[in-house]
């Protein structure tokens, strides 16, 4: 199960956003937080999957953070149980642009160290590099 | 003797010629045979598929395919603006985000699976992405009159010995493709001018070639035609298409989120 996820995530199909990722999130914001999932909404367009992260100051956020279509995942291979309520996850992604706690989730990592890519296509990555080498922009 | 061997020769040498014709008209029907048709003996491009790509040409910054500017005729002058440029307003740069539609051609080229559904008077072809519906009618039918312009506009087709000829009008102003991901000042827009060509046909037994040309005489000084292919999966007729409903959660209309 973990080869076939970290599969999924290397081999992982770009697939079209019906939103613009730009017009949402700053890529000038990206965030990476651990906590444990509180909710997942298994919903189009957007799947969203809710993280309570525990700051330094002991207080708990409850994050939200958006990926593909179910049917994007779907045809990926990746299903609603992938991430399920008092799952501990690790997330990448950005922040959105309203300031809220809002984000694309774009990269979940497991305590195990498996890894799902559950945005759409045109989302990105912190840090991911495109063809030529730039952070994608 | 000779006379013996130049007959013998040429008996061998039409027996070959017989034999390869034979051969390659058998490998033809064969191949002919093993691609799909309906009981009225049209080809049948019933099932799933892949968006239509091309291997070569143009790319977005996105998962969609987009038209190469390589195979676009000259802008007309004076006609208009292919180019809008975003305003700031979500609504008018990038409609999608509140659930309104792609529009063909556009939507046609989303990275998302596609299925066709035929029968002798009728060719749907259902998108995933945003349930994009088309019902083509193929009975010899015109185009209807009095219509409002349309996002995915009025189809009708025809056959063309084994190619499905599709022509479709009366859009409205519309966003042609997804490339403003590349470059939001690029928000490539056709009028609702625009009078589409598909030719549809089995390039093989897996793979459909798919033509697209655009005839928009408001923007372009003439038609241009780019061709792309569409892969068939029948691996995916089990799971079929997925239900795409944008209404259901959209929590982020216009990029201002809401838990």
């Amino acid at each position: 199960m973990r080869a076939l996820l970290v599969s999924l995530f290397a081999v992982a199909l770009p697939l079209a956003a019906h939103h613009s990722f730009s017009a949402e999130y700053d890529t000038n914001q990206p965030v990476k937080v651990s906590g444990v999932v509180t909710k997942v909404e298994w919903l189009n367009p957007h799947i969203w999957f809710y993280v309570d992260v525990k700051g330094d100051d002991g207080k708990v956020v409850n994050w939200a953070f958006s990926g593909g279509a179910p049917g994007q995942l779907m045809r990926r291979g990746i299903y609603k149980n992938v991430i399920q309520p008092g799952m501990t996850v690790v997330v990448e992604g950005f922040r959105a642009k309203d300031g809220s706690y809002n984000a694309n989730g774009a990269r979940v990592t497991f305590p195990d160290g498996r890894q799902v890519f559950t945005a759409s296509g045109e989302d990105k990555v912190p840090g991911e590099k495109d063809s030529k080498g730039d952070e994608k922009k | 003797m000779k006379q013996i061997q130049t007959i013998c020769a040429s008996l061998l040498a039409l027996g070959l010629f017989a034999g390869l014709v034979f051969t390659t008209t058998r490998v033809h029907a064969q191949a002919s045979k093993a691609l799909p048709r309906t009981a009225d003996g049209k080809p049948d491009f019933s099932g799933m598929y892949e968006w239509p790509k091309s291997s070569t040409g143009e790319r977005c910054k996105c998962s969609a395919t987009v038209f190469d500017r390589n195979k676009f005729a000259p802008l007309k002058p004076g006609g208009e603006p292919f180019f809008e440029k975003p305003n700031g307003d979500p609504r008018h740069d990038e409609p999608r985000n509140f659930c309104m539609p792609a529009g063909f051609p556009s939507g046609m080229l989303s990275a998302n699976a596609v299925q066709f559904v035929q029968n002798k008077n009728t060719l749907v072809i259902v998108h995933e992405f945003q349930r994009m519906t088309r019902v083509i009618p193929l009975d010899g039918r015109q185009h209807r009159e009095g219509l409002e312009p349309m996002f995915y506009g009025d189809p009708v087709g025809h056959w063309e010995g084994d190619t499905l000829v599709i022509e479709t009008t009366n859009f409205k102003r519309w966003g042609l493709d997804d490339y403003y991901y590349s470059d939001r000042n690029q928000y490539r827009m056709h009028s609702d001018a625009l009078r589409t060509i598909e030719h549809i046909r089995w390039k093989d037994n897996t793979t459909l070639a798919y033509s697209l040309t655009i005839d928009d005489p408001k923007t372009f000084t003439a038609p241009w035609t780019q061709d792309f292919e569409m892969k068939a999966r029948p691996d995916w007729d089990q799971a079929g298409l997925y239900e795409y409903v944008c209404e259901e959660n959209n929590r982020c209309p216009g990029g201002h989120c809401s838990q």
